[in-house]
């Protein structure tokens, strides 16, 4: 075997290295920033509950018949329909971090958080604001297939209504069946700028990784040049 | 007793989160169902109000442009909702109608009975007067069994509408009662002169059974609690 085919060898066998320790070196900066999403998601499901829980308290504790009260079905919507949204997430989150299948429960999770937050705040136009605030927060795992979970869950949460309830949508009794694609180009506009956000992220993050990886092989490389030399030195001393 | 291997009780483990989830998901959207239920139901009182505006009302009616009258109870949570949306409807149509709540007063309530969030809300609406409806006799008069109903009578005290003005219980945004009062305002018609109301009830009985029996009483005017 030539020098050259054995140094040609010897080079794409380095290349390789560098490419298995960036793939793997992807994969950790990927799983970190999943486990990290994941807690953080954790901590806001089970801060939305306590807010549900609060503005029910505060705005419709009780439904009124003349002077007779009783406890307001909101108060009894947000605690277990809160506890029931928040119950899979956090334990997807805290037993199986860093999985798709926890990262897309979070998604529809805090999209069916937007949907009940609407419901308690009596349909206040500033409570939509929650749909785009979540998209944005999703967009933290840097994963586009989760935003269109989150995108999916929204559009099909309007079209069901829009068909079961249409005038809690739209105000009208009889829309257009395509009515809920104009609330959903809202949310697809949205979102469509956040993927292009997490794609690019993907690339930084991959670029990183390489880099990460060719400077981890040249300091190895400097490291056993090093050792070589010290090894010569050594053995020059020692013949003499 | 022989244990599975790591890999089986991780397949196993994944296999039972994903069944978890199904369950999750479809219990959820169950709850949902009943969410848009209870939201979407009406009250099954409404309001029948009478065609032409009652000769025993204490409420003073414009003269010279339509007259709406809100009935509310000063504590149910939905009719928040309802005040909202008058305040957007008084933005649109000030100068075609004059507004009045009357907050339902029970006769042995406390003297803070009506010192809430809605009333102040109501009061802050340009256009519109707040008054104490003693005991619900002109929810009485008008037929109004429920918190958000509304009756809306022409200069000559003809009924033009009578419903609800949101488009589910405590739900803002337009609805067909708007949709309606706003036609009739403009236009002079509309597809329909009801639409359903959702709220608290004003009286433990149907005030529509008591309607005669408070026809000679008087409600205290006034922006005052």
């Amino acid at each position: 075997m030539s020098v050259a085919r054995k140094a040609l060898e010897m080079t794409q066998a380095a290349a390789d290295v560098i490419v298995q320790r960036a793939g793997a070196r992807y994969e950790a900066h990927r799983q970190e920033i999943f486990r990290s999403a994941d807690r953080m998601f954790g901590g806001l499901m089970i801060g939305q509950w306590i807010f549900a829980i609060v503005i029910a308290l505060t705005f419709s504790p009780y439904a009124w018949q003349g002077k007779i009260k009783t406890v307001h079905m909101h108060v009894w919507i947000a605690l277990f329909l809160g506890a029931a949204i928040t119950s899979l997430p956090v334990a997807l989150a805290w037993f199986r971090p860093g999985e798709p299948l926890t990262r897309h429960a979070i998604a529809v999770g805090q999209m069916l958080w937007s949907a009940l937050l609407i419901h308690l705040t009596g349909g206040r136009i500033e409570t939509h604001f929650h749909v785009f605030g979540s998209l944005a927060l999703l967009a933290f795992y840097r994963d586009w297939p989760v935003l269109l979970t989150g995108t999916v869950v929204v559009a099909t949460e309007h079209l069901l209504r829009g068909i079961l309830w249409p005038e809690s949508v739209y105000g009208i009794p009889n829309p257009e069946w395509w009515r809920f694609l104009e609330h959903a180009f809202w949310v697809v506009f949205c979102i469509s700028f956040l993927i292009l956000s997490c794609r690019r992220s993907q690339t930084d993050m991959r670029v990183m990784a390489e880099r990460g990886a060719e400077l981890e092989a040249l300091s190895e490389n400097q490291w056993r040049n090093s050792s070589a030399v010290d090894r010569a030195a050594a053995d020059g001393r020692g013949d003499r | 007793m022989e244990r599975a291997p790591a890999s089986d009780r991780s397949r196993l483990a994944s296999r039972l989160a994903w069944i978890a989830a199904a369950a999750w998901l479809v219990a959820v959207s169950g709850a949902f169902a009943i969410v848009w239920k209870y939201k979407s139901t009406p009250s099954a009182e409404g309001v029948l109000a009478p065609a032409r505006w009652p000769a025993s009302s204490a409420v003073a009616r414009s003269a010279n442009r339509a007259t709406l009258l809100l009935f509310a109870h000063p504590r149910c949570a939905c009719t928040r909702a309802s005040v909202a949306e008058l305040a957007r409807m008084m933005a649109r149509f000030h100068h075609r109608i004059e507004a009045r709540v009357l907050f339902w007063t029970p006769r042995d309530g406390p003297s803070d009975w009506n010192a809430t969030d809605l009333w102040s809300s109501a009061a802050r609406i340009p256009g519109v007067t707040v008054l104490r409806d003693e005991e619900g006799r002109e929810a009485s008069r008008f037929a109004v069994a429920t918190s958000g109903g509304v009756v809306l009578y022409d200069a000559r005290g003809r009924l033009l509408f009578q419903g609800g003005i949101t488009a589910a219980r405590g739900h803002e945004g337009d609805s067909f009662g708007q949709e309606r009062i706003a036609s009739l305002l403009t236009t002079g018609a509309a597809d329909r002169a009801d639409a359903p109301v959702f709220g608290c009830a004003l009286e433990q009985e149907p005030p529509a059974r008591m309607a005669l029996a408070g026809a000679s009483t008087t409600t205290n005017q006034g922006e005052e609690r």
